[in-house]
């Protein structure tokens, strides 16, 4: 059913059309800061209205204007990975309902990775049109990721959640009560969903409501016109860091593992730039039967992230950034993969092609990029039967080590590229679900050693306070993030349950009493260890990062102090 | 005689407000400020201020003080060193915070520097449950080890912060009680007392600030009361908080996390006493420095509170005014970046070299060049004549970026004007639209520096109808410390359902908040007659994680109470939100009291009308550029000084004074208040 129809290219929109309507480049920085705060506003309205501890204390969401064309005119900084959510949507939509048919107060929703333009099923997008007077303009577009669907199996896609395609939530204004009923049936905690949909409807309807201000302030097409010149800006800003890189060809490989699938894989990307444009191909295996593969637009959505972060932070997240990169990997692999390949966990793949392109780009551009972090997106599931016989389910993800910088140590207990949840607090954890945390900290001697070493990894212990169903998922247990220019590897990621498990793949029982200690990987350290400054060896040592041995072992060439302490 | 008198200690300047209650006299005092020992130059000034009014300090009845001790400290890294001791498993919370990196695609950003080294964050072993029950019981021998351990190491001030330590305090008092016992005269800041609310990084944080900036404000505090002293003053001096209120030189010894931003909070304090005796409670205020704006919206006379902000990258839960700050003023430096779009900010030229129109070496344009070069600033002197303008330079620095951006230089100068005031609308549009108040129905009062010279214009872009400029806009915050209340808020986080059982608990939250009250009253010496007490609510739907303030009705507590409470949460949520739950359990969350201690506060009287006539203000005329007419037209120049009530100004025009300088734009008329403000509105 779902190969019927064809499949959409996420990125042919319409070509920008040369507007009749000239703006001078002041006219366009004072748009772009309008178009940046009601982004800006839609996300806190999304965050603060919702109810699931996954968006309104973790933050797991993402919010974007779109112009009616489909091109990304601005995304809130949230979640880079939520991107790919956006880019193919509204092809999707357009696909299938035709332009005149789109009314003022029509919601669209959806979700599928094949029929929709997501990336994973959790992450539900809920678009409306903007109309100024009688004319299309924009789309206000957010997505939140739905803490549900747990518990499922990864085999392929129909084992992961209900699949939505673009259908109408409400239309003209009107809920579209069958629809709702429909995808609530399919959740395991309703209430949760549809208040979190509330807040989704209202922070688009903020978004149309301030986009039309906006149109009536300065009129439409000056709006528009304003919207393409920031894309051209990006656009440009773009080329200038790619030019400046120089012509030729930039290879990286890493291995990508997963407790969710035996086998470890290679990742590999050729980078070639030519002038002010990049190609990037990647080589990957074929798709496989887990929920680890990605979708077209997730990869793209990665790429655009690694590279920007590397090129020039500073572009603004629209459409513009794209067009000087060309992206392309195998059809049916687990880099581009094809119906009905499972794709719950893709943030696992992505962070490795985020890795191994910054990976090749650092060749290109020495001294421009961190040693490897984490490199995963370590998610704890836990789902169970209240007392009242509803169920619950709890997400959590946890960051770990940030990579080292060429000029400075890695940030320790951080998320890294696709992904910048917060954690919950203890306070807020131990209110709502039947679990209590007995350590949360950073993990001793889990940094890459290096003249500036890795950030650190953390580790999350917890006691079980009623039977519960759980799962964890996540890379670099074998696979360590790996140094650069000298710096040494990282300590991987460990799942521990106190039966002496470890590492398990699927969902498991837990019973109340147990205990589980989730360690999450280091990141890689930056350049020779020899060469770390005795005075940050030494405060390493006395604020117990590492022990004694590994100051005298790893770094003891340089560090005389060190030395002594170790020895005294 | 009894004057007031408000002392403003900022980074450059200390302000002296002298205020003569009986005849209304006010008179302003600039020294330069000594940052090594600020309590120097406020000594300093308040005796010059005096002998220059023929006052003896005896005469002064209420020594009002700001300063920017606490904040500087923060900013600079200058507290103490600092130990924690925390939950067993939790050390690494503070280092950690809440998990995200600090910027998402630029790997070269910091987390903000953590206050306590690992080494001096000591986990022992205790727990609390969620409802506040003990599951670990304090290990008491485990604490006295890690106070000498932090003694050993010489830290001067400790923080204590357990999990659910706001809701039962019986662990971590004990631990303040041990430490009186072990380490006898450290200072210590305790997260209950600090700041008793759910989340415990942030409680965390708060209390680590508090602590980290305690004995650097004790000791200013020691030394300014010592230098007061000896001048012979009697009154008891006051300091600002971030809440908008003053409290007693104790207090702020003992919270000094309560002073961080306490800078702004009087600026908007004095805009609303201006506001409210001018006729304008509806205000949006507008306070531009050299490096920095601050915005803030009055709705009928009150700033709301936040509890919760992060001051440079630390999160802080303290009662705080809700002021919006932007990284952009008067020094901000304008560059076309590598795509061609003109910026401005957050780089700045500082006081030192300054604008390239100071002559002091600076060659990259800053917004006050801008306003040289369109000649909005006096293009010959500024400062009263103090400052020498080289507009010729300011002109070559703006006519670089021209060149870049393919544009003229008056457009480009222009330009710059114009990227500014899109920054400043956005900031204004945080605390207005994103709060759910439509801007069009506040007037915007501008102050500081540089306010006066952009307030027309981005009223206009925010469809602002009126702009009122004070009579002294560049000593406002001065001015603020002599109508300020003492103030002090108590809350505590009580997680109930809205719902009768709830009476019981909301009425005992309520009267142990309200006896902490009595007790601060009585400790700052304020009579029944001062004292005015109000109570809120801040609650949610129950499952959302953010609070919506709502007052608490006076009186017994009661169901009709709670009945009020729900209908004023549901408008509350309507108008940030746009949607009501229907059904849905609404919950309390934190409850809150507000006590203020009124102090008379200056009168200032009403002047006469003198007549629409200006004419006696004008000083000369000058060609201003001003897009509205597409070029250079000739603006008549008024001295501020020589204003009189009734004045009244078309524009275009322009209205000097020492510390700022008005713009009137061609299609407004200015008119001067009976309180010598200056009214700005479109011409009728």
């Amino acid at each position: 059913m779902s190969t019927e129809t064809a499949p959409v290219d996420p990125v042919a929109v319409d070509p920008v059309t040369v507007d009749p309507v000239t703006v001078d480049p002041i006219t366009v920085e004072v748009i772009g800061s309008a178009l940046t705060s009601i982004v800006e506003e839609m996300g806190e309205a999304l965050v603060r209205a919702s109810y699931s501890t996954n968006i309104k204390e973790r933050r797991d969401c993402s919010t974007a204007l779109f112009d009616w064309r489909g091109n990304t005119l601005c995304q809130a900084e949230h979640i880079p990975m939520h991107l790919g959510s956006f880019i193919a949507f509204l092809p999707n939509v357009r696909k299938r309902f035709p332009e005149e048919t789109i009314r003022p107060g029509d919601v669209f929703i959806g979700n599928d990775a094949y029929e929709g333009g997501g990336t994973h099923l959790p992450d539900i997008v809920l678009a409306e049109p903007i109309f100024h007077g009688d004319r299309l303009v924009a789309w206000a577009i957010n997505t939140a990721h739905h803490a549900d669907f747990a518990d499922r199996g990864h085999a392929h896609i129909y084992q992961e959640g209900v699949r939505i395609p673009p259908v109408r939530l409400y239309r003209e204004g009107v809920l579209q009560e069958d629809i709702r009923n429909l995808i609530l049936l399919n959740c395991q905690v309703p209430r949760e969903r549809l208040s979190d949909l509330r807040a989704q409807m209202s922070a688009n309807h903020l978004c149309v409501r301030r986009m039309q201000d906006l149109c009536s302030k300065y009129g439409a097409d000056k709006v528009l016109a304003a919207g393409d010149a920031l894309q051209d800006y990006a656009e440009r800003k773009m080329r200038a860091g790619i030019a400046a890189i120089p012509d030729g060809t930039y290879e990286f490989a890493d291995i990508f593992d997963s407790n969710q699938f035996p086998e470890p894989m290679e990742l590999k990307v050729a980078i070639t730039v030519k002038g002010d444009a990049m190609h990037l191909a990647f080589d990957a295996p074929p798709q496989v039967a887990a929920g680890l593969n990605v979708i077209y637009t997730g990869l793209l959505s990665t790429c655009y992230y690694a590279v920007k972060a590397v090129i020039d932070p500073t572009v603004l997240p629209n459409a513009g950034l794209a067009r000087p990169l060309t992206v392309e990997a195998p059809e049916g692999s687990l880099l581009n993969c094809k119906h009905p390949a499972a794709v719950d966990g893709r943030i696992a793949a992505c962070q490795r092609v985020a890795d191994i392109v910054q990976g090749a780009l650092a060749k290109a551009l020495p001294g421009r990029v961190t040693a490897a972090g984490n490199g995963t997106c370590t998610g704890a599931l836990f789902t169970g039967v209240r007392p009242d016989g509803s169920l619950w389910v709890y997400l959590e993800t946890i960051g770990g080590g940030g990579g080292a910088r060429p000029h400075a140590d890695g940030l320790s207990g951080i998320h890294v590229h696709m992904t910048n949840t917060s954690n919950l607090p203890v306070e807020a954890l131990e209110l709502e679900y039947p679990l209590t945390l007995l350590r949360y900290e950073l993990v001793d001697g889990s940094a890459g050693a290096g003249t500036y070493r890795g950030g650190m990894g953390l580790r999350r212990v917890y006691r079980i306070e009623a039977d519960c169903r759980f799962s964890v998922e996540g890379g670099r247990l074998q696979a360590q993030p790996w140094g650069l220019d000298g710096g040494l590897p990282a300590e991987g990621a460990r799942y521990d349950f106190d039966e002496g498990r470890v590492n398990v793949p699927g969902t498991i029982e837990l019973k109340a009493g147990q205990i589980i200690e989730l360690v999450t990987p280091g990141g890689g350290g930056y350049g020779d260890p020899a060469a770390r400054a005795p005075e940050d060896v030494a405060r390493d040592l006395r604020e117990e990062r590492i022990t004694a041995e590994f100051a005298s072992g790893t770094y003891g060439t340089a560090s005389p102090e060190a030395k002594t302490k170790a020895m005294a | 005689m009894t004057w007031r008198i408000g002392v403003d200690s900022g980074g450059t300047f200390c302000d002296v407000c002298l205020f003569d209650d009986e005849t209304g006299r006010l008179e302003i005092w600039k020294v330069s400020s000594t940052p090594d020992d600020p309590s120097r130059g406020i000594a300093a000034g308040v005796e010059e201020g005096l002998a220059t009014v023929g006052a003896k300090a005896a005469d002064v009845s209420f020594l009002g003080h700001g300063t920017t001790v606490a904040t500087n400290a923060l900013i600079e890294l200058k507290g103490v060193k600092t130990g924690l001791i925390v939950t067993d498993g939790f050390r690494d919370l503070l280092e950690i915070g809440r998990q995200k990196r600090p910027s998402l695609y630029d790997m070269t950003a910091d987390k903000p520097e953590v206050l306590v080294s690992r080494d001096l964050r000591i986990e022992v072993p205790e727990r609390l449950r969620a409802d506040g029950s003990v599951e670990a019981p304090l290990d008491e021998a485990a604490v006295r080890a890690a106070i000498r351990r932090l003694n050993d190491a010489e830290v001067k001030a400790i923080a204590v912060c357990f999990i659910y330590g706001f809701l039962n305090t019986v662990h971590e008092a004990r631990v303040v009680e041990l430490i009186r016992e072990e380490f006898p005269g450290v200072f210590v800041s305790v997260s209950h007392e600090v700041a008793p609310e759910f989340r415990e990084y942030e409680r965390m944080s708060t209390a680590v600030v508090n602590g980290y900036l305690g004995p650097v404000m004790q000791r200013y505090i020691d030394r300014l009361q010592q230098r007061l002293h000896d001048l012979g003053l009697g009154a008891t001096p006051q300091l600002t908080q971030s809440n908008g209120g003053v409290i007693g030189f104790e207090t702020a010894a003992r919270l000094p996390v309560r002073t961080v931003l306490s800078g702004p909070s009087t600026g908007v304090v004095a805009a609303q006493a201006i506001g409210r005796m001018a006729g304008f409670p509806n205000l949006i205020t507008f306070d531009v420095g050299g490096t920095s704006s601050d915005v803030a919206l009055l709705q009928d006379g009150v700033c709301k509170l936040t509890g919760e902000a992060s001051v440079h990258g630390y999160p802080i839960k303290a009662p705080m005014l809700d002021i919006h700050t932007v990284g952009a003023g008067g020094g901000s430096i304008a560059y076309v970046d590598s795509g061609g779009l003109l910026k401005v900010g957050p780089r700045s030229a500082g006081a030192d070299p300054g604008p390239v129109c100071y002559g002091r070496g600076n060659t990259e344009a800053t917004v006050t060049d801008a306003n040289v070069v369109l000649q909005t600033l006096n293009p010959v002197e500024i400062l009263g004549g103090r400052m020498k303008v080289r507009r010729d330079l300011a002109v070559e620095a703006v006519q670089r970026l021209a060149d870049k951006l393919g544009l003229g230089l008056m457009e480009t100068a222009q330009g710059i004007l114009s990227v500014l005031n899109a920054n400043m609308a956005k900031a204004i549009r945080v605390i207005s639209v994103q709060r759910g108040h439509d801007p069009r129905d506040y007037a915007l009062m501008a102050f500081g520096g540089a306010g006066p010279l952009h307030a027309a214009r981005l009223a206009r872009e925010l469809d602002v109808a009126r702009v009122i400029v004070p009579r002294t806009p560049g000593t406002l915050c001065a001015l603020g410390l002599l109508l300020t209340d003492l103030r002090a808020d108590f809350a505590v986080s009580r997680l109930m359902a809205l719902a009768p059982e709830a009476l019981d608990g909301v009425r005992v939250g309520f009267r142990s908040l309200e006896l902490q009250a009595a007790e601060w009253f009585e400790s700052e010496s304020i009579g029944v007659e001062r004292q005015v007490v109000s109570r809120t609510v801040d609650m949610r739907y129950a499952g959302q994680n953010y609070e919506l303030s709502v007052p608490m009705p006076a009186g017994e507590i009661e169901t009709a109470s709670f009945e009020a409470l729900a209908e004023g949460f549901a408008a509350a949520h309507m108008q940030r939100f746009g949607f009501i739950a229907e059904g849905e359990t609404v919950q309390i969350v934190t409850l809150r009291v507000e006590a203020a201690g009124l102090v008379s506060k200056a009168e200032f009287n009403r002047l006469p009308d003198a007549g629409a006539d200006a004419s006696a203000a004008r000083i000369g005329a000058r060609e201003v550029w001003m897009p509205e007419v597409g070029g250079f037209t000739e603006c008549v120049v008024y001295s501020r000084d020589g204003l009189k009530p009734g004045n009244r100004i078309d524009g275009p025009a322009i209205v000097e004074q020492m510390d700022t300088t008005t713009v009137i734009l061609p299609d407004m008329q200015a008119t001067v208040d009976p309180y010598l403000n200056l009214v700005l509105e479109a011409r009728s």
